[in-house]
């Protein structure tokens, strides 16, 4: 997936709250949203096509049959060729309709996959985004989905363990921060060789509480 | 032979629909569009058709058979042999209605003429023959006709089963992913960090699922970060002889459950 806001050079430690949906983000992820988007258009212009070809295919063959029975009731008639030239032109007029209609419907269609495959992409995307916030340990505030998307009970899933993981991670900091200060206020008690130790493992788990916090946003 | 991370899950007929509202909504719009196109198309073949048979039958009918010999050919086939005007019967009537005089001939000289056109027989083949050519061909439109109507309907029905199983099966290799990755999200929201197994093979969301593992790891990671740096401190409060200290038994209670929170 290729993130739309990397063109931009500005990092967002937290997914926007309100994404608009922009065109040239529409393709998120294209291997998911192609591969569904070829697969119905290639469908739809295949049936299109073969029945396609069998109207013109009946229509040519009544017009054959038209052009027989011309032939003989008007021997000699320079009107025939007038007929056969309207029935060629209908046959003609036909093919474009078709075409068009095709690929109207092509064009069309891809348009509405592209939209509805988005709904699916977009979700995905934002999760991704997420994910690639965990995976650095930042466990930010988790925005909700657009109105339209899709995959609402996996990113219900999600968010409620991302919550769940950031609450847990904020009782722990805070359990943490409590033990660093009751154990700088011991401290007095403590051999002064003994002090030392302590003090640097006090100081590191203290900034590791003040990262943990950072993390959380 | 299964890689390491790799778990022996296997597709079931079972399980397919897994994500019902998305895969659903994928496969009836892919099957709705192909049955809309295959019924509006159809449609506008079987008009196309129907005026082709029409066309096709009207000019058949246009091609007239040859007639059936009717009672006046027959009369006027009688004397057709030699040109002469037809024999009439001495007790027919003649056309002023009045009766004529029988006349005597004489047998020697009289030849016999038959009372049916030679041609006759061949006439009423021909026009039986291109009667019953005809019928055929009517028949063989019909025929026709129908043909293209049923391989439609069949076309169709088969189309919509088809797309209807392989669009469930299509979007199975999306649904199971998320699904499986669902599975992991609700161990995770109930603070346990399982080991993350690997998708099948054919599953697509192969990099959402490495994202997802990714993610996976980062946490299990902030918990060995956690549990070390709490290690240090309960050693060093150990050491320094605050190992019953309140404080340090909080830490001891927070590392225990991480530890098998990443067991």
């Amino acid at each position: 997936m290729s993130d739309p806001t990397a063109a931009t050079g500005i990092p967002s430690p937290v997914p926007r709250s309100r994404h608009q949906r922009k065109l040239s983000n529409y393709l998120l992820d294209k291997n998911l949203q192609l591969r569904y988007i070829l697969l119905v258009t290639l469908l739809s212009a295949a049936i299109s096509g073969a029945l396609g070809y069998m109207i013109y295919d009946q229509s040519r063959l009544a017009s054959e049959s038209i052009e027989r029975d011309l032939q003989v009731l008007t021997v000699g008639d320079t009107s025939r060729q007038e007929f056969t030239s309207i029935l060629a032109g209908k046959d003609q007029a036909l093919v474009y309709e078709m075409v068009g209609l095709g690929l109207g419907l092509v064009v069309i269609l891809s348009a509405y996959l592209v939209i509805m495959t988005h709904k699916v992409a977009g979700p995905l995307f934002k999760v991704s985004n997420y994910f690639e916030q965990m995976a650095e340990g930042r466990l930010g505030p988790v925005t909700p989905l657009r109105r339209g998307d899709m995959l609402q009970d996996f990113f219900g899933d999600f968010k409620s363990m991302h919550e769940s993981l950031r609450g847990r991670a904020q009782a722990d900091a805070a359990v943490m921060e409590h033990a660093v200060a009751a154990l700088r206020d011991a401290r007095g008690q403590v051999d002064t060789a003994a002090r030392g130790p302590l003090d640097n493992a006090l100081t590191a788990l203290d900034q590791l509480v003040a990262t943990r916090k950072k993390q959380l946003g | 032979m299964t890689k390491a991370g790799d778990r022996g899950y296997k597709r079931s007929w079972k399980n397919l629909l897994i994500n019902k509202r998305y895969q659903l909504r994928f496969t009836l719009f892919m099957v709705g569009l192909s049955a809309l196109l295959m019924t509006g198309l159809g449609v506008w073949v079987m008009w196309v058709a129907n005026e082709t048979t029409a066309v096709s039958i009207t000019s058949v009918r246009g091609d007239a058979c040859p007639r059936l010999p009717s009672a006046e050919s027959l009369g006027a086939g009688a004397g057709a042999a030699d040109g002469s005007p037809p024999a009439t019967r001495p007790d027919d009537p003649g056309d002023d209605g009045r009766r004529r005089a029988n006349v005597q001939i004489d047998e020697s000289s009289m030849t016999l003429t038959s009372t049916l056109p030679p041609d006759f027989a061949d006439r009423v083949t021909a026009h039986w023959a291109c009667e019953l050519r005809q019928a055929a061909t009517f028949d063989r439109l019909e025929r026709g006709r129908l043909h293209i109507l049923w391989a439609m309907i069949a076309t169709g029905v088969a189309l919509v089963i088809g797309l209807a199983l392989y669009g469930i099966k299509m979007t199975h290799r999306v649904a199971g992913p998320l699904f499986k990755v669902s599975l992991y999200l609700s161990k995770m929201r109930d603070g346990r960090f399982d080991k993350v197994y690997n998708l099948r093979k054919g599953d697509q969301l192969v990099d959402f699922y490495d994202q997802f593992k990714a993610a996976h790891g980062g946490v299990v990671a902030m918990q060995h970060d956690d549990i070390a740096r709490i290690a240090q401190v309960i050693a060093a409060a150990d050491a320094a002889g605050l190992g019953q200290h309140p404080a340090v038994a909080e830490l001891r209670e927070l590392s225990a459950r991480k530890e098998k929170s990443v067991e």
